[in-house]
């Protein structure tokens, strides 16, 4: 029994390679294998630091912002004379806007996700508690804001028409209920129960006392300085300036059609003002995230050039060894190797200097990811990346030299007899 | 003899065409990808006031709150209070001295066949424009008016003016805004500085503002605050003037010295202003003063993310691997020429001129190399402004880029055939004449 499986193996092509002459050759074309095997350790080092950013800033760009970013679009509307009443001016607009069939709702608001500046409070949950301290972006949205913005409530209540205070810009007046998201109630109360916050009293700024009235599932910061993007506070506030930003949220797939006609209606309702700046969150979104769409892109591209060059340089020396080598191979035909070993033997080949390109590259890549924490914060390299960086490298190689080795498997035998 | 070389060559490498293209593109390939991070480096971080901004200082103090912290560790705030900056203004202790602030307000032109629009403000003494070298088209700047009399005077930038005056000399006219009647003074010409170093609150680099206005306006006016607005009082009063005198920072707050030797003074000076104001109940922190030329300002404000560094370094290794890549290749394309190189040294070349004539081969790869490299390099920026469209204000291939491309592109083509070279000279010619 053992015997057979013993003969069965040794028939196998790769078991009848021989291996200690094929190591000779390679040893015998230093300069050529250094500069291959050196290709290979820093491709491995670029490849696995690359795609480990690379993938880093896809996260970034997958997480939501708790809204319904496909159907909602802002827009400001400001009036410019005298005589203009911002208060009745908004009124107006928001009752409007509420009643045409493709709006589910709006709401007018100077901050929202992607917005680009809000001011950030100081929340503590019991008053000179220094190490409680959580630090969340404020949201003044009235009633409807939850309902526009597309949030989900997961405890408490909404706020009601008559808790929301309208204020004019100089007037700080806060309101004393509020609505917290999770990642804020989790910071301050160290709990995931989250009905039983709801009725807890909170301190703001070391000033004000509110009660937490509800509790939304997720609405990021619309900026987001301190590194705390999740935490946001919604206070029942308007304020009214000659600049109004209201954000619209529509039907699905409404968004176009209802953008076009929102505009062609403001401009006819009220000639005392000017409507600008009207964006889609979409599109705010794309530009928030600029630079993290460039620098995916651009390391894609390095990545995708790079393979491309690497498997160039294999597939090139490759050629030229089977070039070099075609009265060698002729003699092993005539020898009695048949297609299959000479196949064979140039995988081997390529396997063998991509595993010690592999090798030398591990450590290049630990050494490139340990510079770049060094030096720029960045965060250490998974090990996983670099393996996948060796398998598509090992995959690359093989297809690199596929056609050369194919080229050479099909030496005639009669190529010995021939002098070069 | 170099031209016969050069006739070798050319011939050589229209023998070996695939090969040959393939060592320069990828040649190309490696130095234009460093030189577009280099050049995106290179640009970000280039000085916006060369010749003066040794001498051209932005100043930071902290009057932040005893035990906290406005910029970890332990920094200054960016801006400063509204207090300070007049107070450091009017004490006129410096060759040039101006704070500024950004804001905005609606521009009602007079013509009523030029729609009302909402001008983006930049609010800021006088001494802003030559401290700053502003270009101007046409009249000039302000001077820096005293405290509390300030005249309602107006510089527009270049678009501004041709939006409203149709792009004629705007000087003397008068323009309704802000509820105000005001008076143009001057007129800039294009003017758009990258990295916007005198005001970084809205990013390293945006657009420039539609018009300027002296900063006691902004206070007279009430317009609202640009920017920036740090606190950390909990009990600033409802109105207006209580910001402007609480220690809510929201100035970005220049100076100018004679000298760069001057600068030791001119701390001293701060500093006995600080103590002075410790005396009447302010600054609860110990003294830390800033005073960071433009350079440091900008290397403070890490104008260049790490991502640019990041990628550069990675297209170094990319050049490397090119490197490497056009060596292997050029290994291959000397082996196949052994035959010819025996034969031309059993017919008397001798080993010098072999190595010279491998030379001006490689050096050919070279050439080829960087300007492809070149061709990639205008693709690429054009790429980059694309990706970055904040950047394309200054985003543009010079010359000083173009020769360093050429440059690395020929030593790295002599780099990557050298030691081939070396190796085809050296071999014995015996045994391919077989």
């Amino acid at each position: 029994m053992i015997t057979k499986v013993k003969k069965y193996i040794s028939q196998l092509p790769f078991a009848r390679i021989a291996y200690r002459p094929m190591f000779s050759t390679l040893l015998r074309q230093k300069y050529a294998m250094t500069v291959l095997i050196l290709q290979i350790a820093l491709t491995l080092a670029v490849i696995s630091n690359g795609l480990f950013i690379a993938s880093q800033r896809l996260d970034i760009l997958q997480r939501t912002s708790g809204i319904d970013e496909n159907n909602t679009f802002v827009l400001t509307s400001s009036g410019f004379t005298e005589n203009f009443d911002p208060k009745t001016s908004m009124q107006t607009d928001l009752a409007e806007f509420r009643q045409m069939p493709t709006i589910i709702d709006a709401v007018a608001t100077y901050s929202f996700p992607f917005s680009g500046s809000s001011e950030w409070d100081d929340l503590r949950p019991l008053l000179g508690n220094e190490q409680n301290s959580v630090p969340a972006s404020s949201y003044k949205l009235d009633e409807h804001g939850i309902n526009a913005l597309g949030l989900s409530l997961i405890a408490g209540e909404n706020f009601s028409p008559s808790e929301v205070l309208w204020q004019t810009e100089s007037n700080k007046t806060i309101p004393n209920v509020v609505i917290i998201t999770t990642s804020v109630a989790e910071g301050l109360f160290h709990t995931q129960d989250w009905s039983s916050l709801v009725g807890k009293t909170i301190f703001i700024n070391e000033a004000h006392s509110a009660i937490i009235k509800g509790i939304v599932l997720q609405l990021q910061a619309p900026w987001d300085p301190v590194g705390q993007i999740e935490n946001s506070i919604i206070y029942p506030r308007v304020v009214t300036r000659n600049s109004a930003r209201y954000l619209i949220r529509t039907k699905p797939a409404m968004l176009q059609s209802t953008i076009a006609e929102v505009e062609r209606h403001l401009g006819m309702s009220n000639q005392q003002r000017m409507i600008r700046k009207v964006q889609t969150i979409q599109t705010l979104r794309k530009e928030v995230y600029g630079p993290d769409i460039a620098a995916i892109t651009i390391l894609l591209v390095v990545i995708t050039t790079l393979s491309i060059i690497a498997a160039m340089g294999i597939g090139g020396i490759t050629s030229f060894n089977v070039l070099q080598r075609h009265k060698q191979i002729g003699i092993r035909r005539a020898l009695g190797a048949n297609k299959i070993d000479i196949l064979s033997q140039f995988f081997a080949e390529n396997i063998m200097q991509t595993s010690a390109g592999i090798f030398i590259g591990c450590i290049f890549a630990v050494g490139l990811n340990m510079f770049l924490v060094a030096q720029y914060a960045l965060p250490k390299l998974p090990f996983i990346y670099i393996i996948f960086a060796a398998l598509c490298l090992y995959v690359l190689g093989i297809l690199a030299t596929l056609k050369p080795a194919l080229r050479a498997m099909n030496v005639s035998p009669a190529e010995a007899t021939r002098s070069q | 003899m170099l031209q016969y070389y050069f006739k070798l060559s050319l011939k050589n490498i229209s023998r070996q065409k695939g090969l040959s293209v393939l060592i320069s593109t990828t040649l190309g390939l490696g130095i234009a990808a460093c030189m577009i991070t280099y050049s995106l480096i290179h640009l970000m971080s280039k000085d916006p006031l060369p010749n003066k901004s040794e001498r051209v200082f932005h100043i930071q103090f902290d009057n932040w709150q005893l035990g906290l912290a406005a910029i970890a560790p332990d920094l200054p705030p960016d801006e400063v209070t509204w207090r300070d900056a007049m107070n450091i203004v009017h004490a006129k202790q410096a060759k040039y001295q101006a704070a500024n602030a950004i804001t905005w307000g609606m521009v009602t032109p007079a013509d009523k066949n030029i729609p009302p629009f909402l001008g983006i403000i930049r609010a800021t003494h006088g001494e802003f424009f030559p401290m700053f070298k502003v270009p101007f088209l046409y009249g000039q700047g302000w001077q820096n008016f005293p405290a509390n009399n300030v005249e309602y005077v107006t510089v527009l930038s270049k678009s501004t003016n041709k939006r409203i005056f149709g792009g004629l000399n705007s000087v003397g006219q008068t323009l309704p805004m802000l509820g105000k009647l005001f008076t143009v003074v001057g007129v800039l010409d294009d003017w758009h500085p990258s990295p916007k170093f005198f005001d970084m609150s809205f990013g390293a680099f945006y657009q420039p503002e539609d018009i300027y206005l002296p900063l006691q306006i902004k206070s007279e006016l009430e317009l609202p605050h640009g920017g920036n607005l740090n606190c950390w009082e909990t009990n600033i009063a409802d109105d207006y003037q209580a910001i402007l005198n609480s220690e809510c920072v929201n100035l970005n707050l220049w100076v100018e010295l004679p000298s760069a030797q001057n600068k030791q003074q001119y701390e001293n000076f701060l500093k006995a202003y600080v103590e002075q104001q410790k005396a009447l109940g302010r600054f609860p922190k110990a003294i830390n003063n800033q005073l960071l030329d433009i350079n440091q300002w900008l290397a403070h404000k890490e104008v260049v993310s790490a991502d640019m560094y990041v990628f550069f370094y990675l297209a170094l290794l990319f050049l490397l691997v090119c490197l490497f890549n056009a060596a292997s290749l050029m290994s291959t394309k000397f082996t196949a020429k052994n035959s010819e190189v025996a034969l031309r040294r059993a017919l008397g070349a001798n080993q010098q001129s072999i190595f010279a004539q491998c030379l001006t081969e490689t050096s050919i790869l070279g050439g080829l190399g960087a300007l492809i490299g070149l061709v990639l390099c205008i693709f690429g920026l054009q790429g980059i402004t694309y990706l970055y469209p904040n950047f394309s204000a200054f985003v543009s291939l010079d010359m000083t880029l173009m020769l360093i491309t050429v440059c690395i592109s020929l030593v790295s083509s002599i780099l990557a055939g050298l030691i081939p070279i070396i190796k085809v000279c050296r071999l014995a010619p015996a045994s391919y004449l077989k």
